[in-house]
């Protein structure tokens, strides 16, 4: 004879008595009426547990739930950036190359005024060297050659930038 | 849409539809809710840290490698969230919850709710409320979600035969409070 604890009733419920212990608890139960209450009540409980209906979010949960992911979403990744931040400077050194050798052009084309002739002789020394690295790249071959690097940079950039305007579209859909 | 399994959709938002995500939410929204809200004991507070599980796990996906199922994973995000938020709310759960040998007395509790003017659905789902975070916890896990006792163990990271305890516990302490009240005769 075993002694029927609440561990074992709730065994019991479950079905994870074996068929011995589950014999003797019914023998137990057809003795005691209080237990029988006991168990009853257990088996209620359970059953209502079961029965429970759940709780429910407001109805616009999952569209706030979807529209912060989206929002989250429509930040530039971290390699479009550096792709950007390249593409500009590459410009940006271009756009300097060029306006420095424009000035040096203009510079040395016109007569400076003698106090400053010195300063000029320095700057005209110094920037020959580029002034000639430029004349090669703006000439013959060096054109052609920049004209296709740029024409690549112009396709891959616009790729990135097709890219970037699907992803928006996407984010507008959510 | 029922019968997409949670891998699948996961997959499908893994190679970029990412409003596939919003069945998952629609899955398990009102369940993980009804968890958090007992373990909270506030809707807003439960509805707040819910969006706040669903983006952690919409963010970790990629981290998901389906050892467990889907559920699993993402009610133990939900629980751990639940318990950092009680942690922030400065409630003393570390002492309440470190172990499941802990006692706790509904009854004074109890006194507070007018059986009589009750049915027995309401006074448990009151009574539940009432319950320490952890057997909260179990119950929702076991009843409302379906999960295993292996299952609920992982969640909240205890043994198998913690999660019993605790199960079985919960369920006594209600039934003490009804066969102490006057449900207990019209029930019998």
């Amino acid at each position: 004879m075993i002694k029927i604890t609440d561990d074992i009733l709730n065994k019991y419920i479950d079905g994870e008595l074996d068929p011995d212990e589950k014999k003797q608890v019914r023998s137990e139960l057809q003795a005691s009426e209080e237990l029988q209450k006991r168990l009853n009540t257990l088996k209620l409980v359970h059953d209502t547990l079961f029965n429970l209906k759940e709780d429910e979010v407001s109805a616009d949960f999952t569209r706030e739930i979807m529209h912060k992911i989206g929002r989250k979403k429509f930040t530039v990744p971290k390699q479009q950036k550096y792709f950007i931040f390249s593409v500009a400077a590459f410009i940006t050194i271009l756009c300097l190359v060029v306006f420095g050798f424009s000035i040096s052009a203009i510079i040395s084309s016109s007569s400076p005024p003698i106090e400053s002739l010195n300063v000029l002789d320095t700057v005209t020394f110094l920037s020959t060297g580029l002034i000639d690295f430029i004349r090669q790249i703006f000439s013959g071959k060096g054109l052609s050659i920049m004209g296709s690097v740029f024409s690549l940079v112009i396709i891959i950039s616009g790729y990135f930038f097709f890219e970037m305007q699907k992803r928006s579209k996407a984010n507008l859909g959510n | 849409m029922k019968n997409i399994s949670d891998q699948d959709i996961i997959n499908s938002v893994l190679e970029g539809n990412e409003s596939d995500y919003s069945i998952i939410v629609d899955r398990y929204k009102n369940k993980a809710f009804s968890m958090l809200r007992r373990m909270l004991k506030s809707d807003f507070d439960a509805e707040e840290v819910l969006q706040d599980c669903f983006l952690k796990a919409y963010y970790s996906l990629k981290n998901f490698k389906g050892e467990s199922k889907f559920s699993t994973w993402f009610y133990k995000i939900v629980y751990n969230t639940a318990l950092t938020k009680l942690s922030l709310k400065r409630r003393k759960i570390e002492s309440e919850m470190s172990s499941v040998e802990d006692y706790f007395n509904l009854g004074s509790d109890y006194d507070f709710i007018d059986v009589e003017k009750k049915d027995l659905n309401d006074f448990i789902r009151e009574i539940i409320n009432k319950l320490p975070e952890r057997h909260t916890a179990v119950i929702s896990l076991f009843y409302l979600n379906e999960m295993s006792i292996e299952e609920i163990s992982d969640v909240l990271q205890v043994s198998a035969s913690n999660v019993k305890v605790m199960l079985y516990r919960a369920r006594n302490s209600l039934r003490d409070l009804i066969l102490n009240s006057k449900l207990a005769e019209e029930i019998s």
